[in-house]
């Protein structure tokens, strides 16, 4: 639990009752029965370390942040998940799609790139490129946070 | 009114017709949108996920570009505004964590010293126009269309950040009437679209957009409006893939604020802006009539 509460995000934690309103109020929970934010917090306090960083269940949370402005105990569930996810993150577990979009943060400063349809749309309709991004300071950015070793992690 | 313009990445790469709807009203109400040269990647959900402190720096970098050009932030894209209005909050109270961002920002040139502010266009149009002005713009207003508004989630949450403001999803829900449109309520009008699980989980994002446009259509709705391109994804590709895999057919055409004012001020949607909906839209928008 401490790991996580250790975290700018994660501090959240430590005033969890249990009470259950973060997955009465998730969207996913509704639809995925593996997912239970409340069950989540209950696996982070008792400090079940491998099953909450290992697998799915970090990676179902929306970041919706309806949870974070229902809990009654101000528990921040919606940033404990990011603190959770930062921790599986340097386990190694890193969805596919989120990879793609580190790497595409990494070659072209931006997550997502124009289609090509959306190229030709922009050229002849007077829209122009899409707006430039200074590659090189992102990079050093990056280099600096120690982002591109992180990422590696996941493939 | 003169606004760093912060376009993301969404909007440009996939909805250009969206772009252009902005840049088409924006001078018409005064607004002028400045290019941030360089900016880049807000720093969204996946990338939150991944690393703290290279969020900040990311997102503070953009920050810092609008406050050399000694501007505000106008943002079109609900993730955009979460990211930079979330570290502009945290960076201007939390020094040791600015000091440490600084330090990553000096390499590059750049200094966040917390002189701008973080605003979303429907803020803009309803705060610093005014919704006065935007009612005289309406020349052919939406009579009777009825509207299901998806505000997308990061307009108005987490509340802390919008905490005492009557904008968001209110101030969304007054521009939309504006246009002459009706703003139906329904059920979970302010929960997620899943948008945020494409990609990552998309079985998943699409159970969850199912819940909305099940709950749209009992509140027997026309049409969608939202201002987050995300939303706009997932509603209108949405709903062509729930039809491949469940034959369930919602038939709701999808489009942004921008574009229903666009249009309500007079200008109609090109030919391949209308292309770029995958749920038609010609049949709502000649719903717009001259006074």
């Amino acid at each position: 639990m401490h790991e996580v509460a250790n975290t700018p995000r994660g501090k959240g934690v430590l005033a969890c009752i249990q009470c259950g309103r973060c997955t009465s109020s998730c969207p996913v929970a509704r639809v995925v029965e593996e997912h239970n934010p409340r069950k989540l917090m209950e696996m982070t306090i008792l400090g079940l370390r491998s099953d909450v960083l290992e697998g799915q269940l970090p990676w179902y949370c929306l970041s919706c942040f309806t949870c974070l402005d229902r809990c009654p105990q101000g528990g921040d569930v919606g940033e404990t998940m990011f603190a959770i996810r930062n921790l599986a993150v340097k386990e190694g577990n890193i969805p596919e799609g989120i990879f793609a979009q580190a790497k595409s943060l990494i070659e072209n400063g931006r997550v997502v790139t124009a289609s090509k349809m959306a190229s030709i749309n922009r050229e002849r309709y007077g829209l122009g490129k899409e707006p430039s991004v200074d590659v090189e300071a992102v990079q050093k950015i990056l280099k600096k946070t120690r982002f591109d070793k992180l990422v590696s992690k996941g493939k | 009114m003169k606004y760093a313009f912060f376009a993301g990445c969404l909007i440009p790469a996939r909805e250009p017709h969206y772009e252009n709807s902005v840049r088409k009203i924006a001078p018409e109400l005064g607004i002028e949108l400045v290019k941030m040269e360089g900016a880049n990647c807000c720093a969204p959900f996946s990338i939150q996920s991944l690393d703290y402190l290279s969020w900040l720096a990311l997102a503070a970098r953009n920050l810092s570009i609008a406050e050399e050009m000694g501007l505000n932030i106008v943002t079109l894209c609900n993730d955009c505004y979460e990211s930079l209005l979330m570290t502009n909050t945290i960076l201007k109270k939390d020094k040791e964590m600015r000091d440490k961002v600084n330090k990553i920002l000096a390499d590059v040139g750049l200094e966040f010293k917390g002189k701008t502010d973080v605003k979303i266009f429907s803020d803009v149009l309803y705060e610093d126009v005014g919704l006065e002005k935007v009612k005289n713009a309406v020349k052919r207003p939406f009579n009777g269309l009825r509207v299901a508004v998806q505000p997308g989630c990061h307009l108005s949450k987490p509340k802390r950040l919008h905490f005492g403001q009557r904008m968001g999803v209110l101030a969304l829900d007054e521009l939309v009437e504006a246009t002459g449109a009706i703003s139906v309520p329904y059920e979970r009008k302010e929960a997620c679209c899943g948008g945020p699980l494409r990609g990552i989980n998309d079985e998943v994002a699409l159970s969850v957009a199912k819940q909305k446009l099940d709950s749209m259509k009992a509140a027997g709705v026309d049409s969608i409006v939202t201002v987050c391109p995300f939303c706009y994804l997932e509603l209108d590709m949405g709903q062509i893939e729930i039809k491949r895999h469940t034959k369930n057919e919602y038939n709701l055409p999808v489009l942004s604020f921008a574009e229903l004012l666009r249009v309500a001020m007079g200008m109609d949607l090109e030919d391949w802006e209308l292309k770029a909906h995958r749920i038609p839209v010609t049949k709502i928008l000649n719903m717009a009539e001259a006074k």
